[in-house]
């Protein structure tokens, strides 16, 4: 895994603009950076994140399984008590996911270890799936990649094939897409995901977060008066079963994407679980409940909310005592304590792999550096290739 | 190989072309007669008995295709809470109530007449409703529309050509309560630390 400086390929804001990639640069501040890439060899991809994310990722969804059916874990978990039932029946019933993504620290040798399961919400897709997909086109048609370098991202065609999967089942049915307003990234995600979908042959209708409204008879509407039947929403469950719909979301019959049971998933006490349940595994970090940390022997650690978004209120704690955190609006459903493993450096750069998962299947990496040991979301992506 | 084969370049082009949000109700949309492809030959028809009469050996199929454009009418046809805003888009004495299953009482367009179709190489028909507008400030004036608002062309009864996902059902549309009931935690935790970010709420 090496980290190599490169030329920007000559027009690439021009072509930023030709597909619709809103978000590259960012308060002034590069978020795309392609003055550097990242190599990985066939073997790191394959045997140090592909196999491993495929296998981290079953031992999350045991995490699931064990967690639906115990209501002493499922409150442990801050899932409100009045969508237990439907939750675990989503699990049980087999409701098809769509995508997540793994966040590990790698630096090129040993075992990838897992910080946290992004299943519910992530992000990056689009400069995953086809932006960096694009750049490596371009940079090997100018000749200043070498023609046999690939990259591990098969992720868009692996969400096209999902889709394709998922169409059976919700024949002649729109899929509505929604998230927030107010955030070009994620309009930009979500685009991208009705690009896919489209591919797919679905039809798809957008609608705001927001402006989703309660119809009579118990259904979701649309800003036309149309029932939703069939969301995808880029809007976290933790959010949803607390708000005002949400007594509402068992009546409906929406079929969500992704389903409810990613709301354990998606969860930061997954973590401790995976710990208790797979103990000592090369791909974990040792893990703690809060009232678990004064047996455990846990020095050095990371302190995370239960609940939180790209990296707030996050603190490092060396012998103790408190070293560096990050400030953000979360904490109040609880922490947890995760061994302090820093991200490996390249240059002054703190490097964070994300491992992207379609249908269970490892779909392709993004890699983003941080000036920071703990990666918000002011990082940059920077591309990678495989050579080797 | 480790990534994607091929990627259709065309759709993801974009040059700034978010789908745009739609106003009410009824939204009118580009003609969806089409000449070629996946389309079919249909009948429309004011009633049963102007069906029965070019079609005498089909008099059950009139009968059924009626009640199903009815039906497909009430369930996915435009809306309106006032009887004016009604009548605004499709004229006078156009307008019939529609009681929801609640009770309340709301405005929808009468059905003007409905298309009836083979489908291809089966002993099966298909329905759907049509509605037209007798306000001149409409543009469904004197055309037919469909339930989400394609037009069809002039008001006029006979054959036609349309694509197939004419009879495909529609999204049901219902009266909406509120709006607003998602989303209250984000511009709660947005309201920390600033107002705008790129970020929204993935991870």
């Amino acid at each position: 895994m090496l980290r190599c400086r490169t030329s920007e390929r000559l027009h690439w804001r021009k072509r930023a603009d030709e597909f619709g990639f809103k978000f590259h640069t960012l308060y002034d501040e590069p978020y795309w950076d392609e003055s550097v890439y990242y190599q990985f060899t066939l073997q790191q991809i394959e045997k140090h994140i592909e196999s491993p994310t495929e296998e981290l990722h079953q031992m999350c969804l045991a995490v699931v399984d064990k967690v639906v059916r115990d209501e002493q874990l499922m409150r442990k978990f801050c899932i409100p008590e009045h969508h237990w039932d439907w939750i675990a029946r989503s699990w049980k019933s087999g409701e098809k996911s769509l995508y997540s993504r793994l966040d590990l620290a790698y630096g090129g040798q040993g075992p990838a270890k897992l910080y946290e399961n992004n299943a519910d919400t992530p992000t990056s897709l689009y400069e995953t799936g086809f932006w960096q997909w694009l750049w490596l086109e371009d940079k090997v048609n100018s000749g200043d990649l070498m023609r046999n370098a690939d990259q591990f991202n098969s992720l868009q065609e692996k969400l096209v094939n999902r889709f394709l999967d998922m169409r059976h089942g919700h024949e002649g049915q729109v899929l509505h897409l929604a998230c927030c307003k107010d955030t070009e990234e994620d309009r930009g995600t979500v685009q991208y995901l009705e690009d896919c979908a489209n591919e797919a042959g679905i039809p798809t209708k957008f609608v705001y977060v927001e402006d989703i409204g309660q119809g009579e008879g118990d259904v979701y509407t649309d800003l036309d008066d149309q029932v939703i039947t069939w969301m995808f929403k880029l809007y976290p469950w933790e959010f949803m079963l607390r708000e005002e719909y949400s007594p509402m979301l068992e009546k409906a019959e929406v079929s969500w994407v992704e389903p409810p049971w990613k709301a354990i998933l998606s969860n930061k006490a997954l973590m401790p679980l995976l710990w208790k349940m797979f103990p000592n595994h090369p791909n974990l970090l040792a893990s703690y409940f809060e009232e678990d940390l004064p047996g455990s022997n846990l020095k050095n650690y990371v302190k995370k909310p239960i609940f939180a978004r790209e990296g707030a209120n996050v603190s490092i704690h060396i012998d103790g005592v408190e070293t560096e955190a990050s400030p953000g609006p979360y904490g109040d459903e609880g922490f947890i304590f995760q061994e302090y493993y820093p991200l490996p450096s390249f240059g002054d750069a703190y490097t964070l792999i994300g491992s992207w998962l379609v249908d269970d299947k490892a779909a392709g990496i993004s890699v983003r550096e941080d000036k920071c040991k703990i990666t918000q979301d002011l990082s940059r992506y920077v591309p990678h290739i495989i050579a080797g | 190989m480790k990534r994607t084969k091929s990627i259709n370049l065309e759709r993801m082009r974009k040059v700034s072309k978010y789908s745009p949000v739609k106003p009410l109700t009824l939204v009118v949309a580009a003609s969806s007669l089409v000449a070629c492809g996946d389309s079919r030959e249909a009948a429309i028809y004011s009633n049963v008995e102007h069906c029965s009469q070019d079609n005498p050996s089909l008099t059950q199929e009139c009968k059924a295709a009626y009640q199903d454009a009815l039906a497909k009418s009430s369930k996915s046809g435009p809306k309106y809470t006032s009887k004016s805003s009604c009548v605004e888009e499709f004229g006078e004495n156009n307008c019939t109530v529609y009681h929801a299953s609640n009770g309340n009482n709301w405005f929808m367009p009468a059905m003007a007449g409905f298309m009836f179709s083979q489908v291809i190489g089966r002993n099966h028909y298909d329905s759907a409703p049509l509605y037209t507008s007798y306000s001149r400030r409409s543009p469904v004036y004197g055309q037919w529309s469909t339930v989400d608002g394609d037009l069809y062309g002039k008001r006029k009864y006979g054959n036609v050509r349309v694509g197939n996902n004419a009879f495909k059902s529609k999204p049901a549309v219902v009266k909406t309560m509120s709006r607003g009931g998602f989303g209250s935690t984000v511009s709660a935790k947005s309201s920390w630390g600033g107002s705008s970010s790129k970020s929204g709420w993935g991870g």
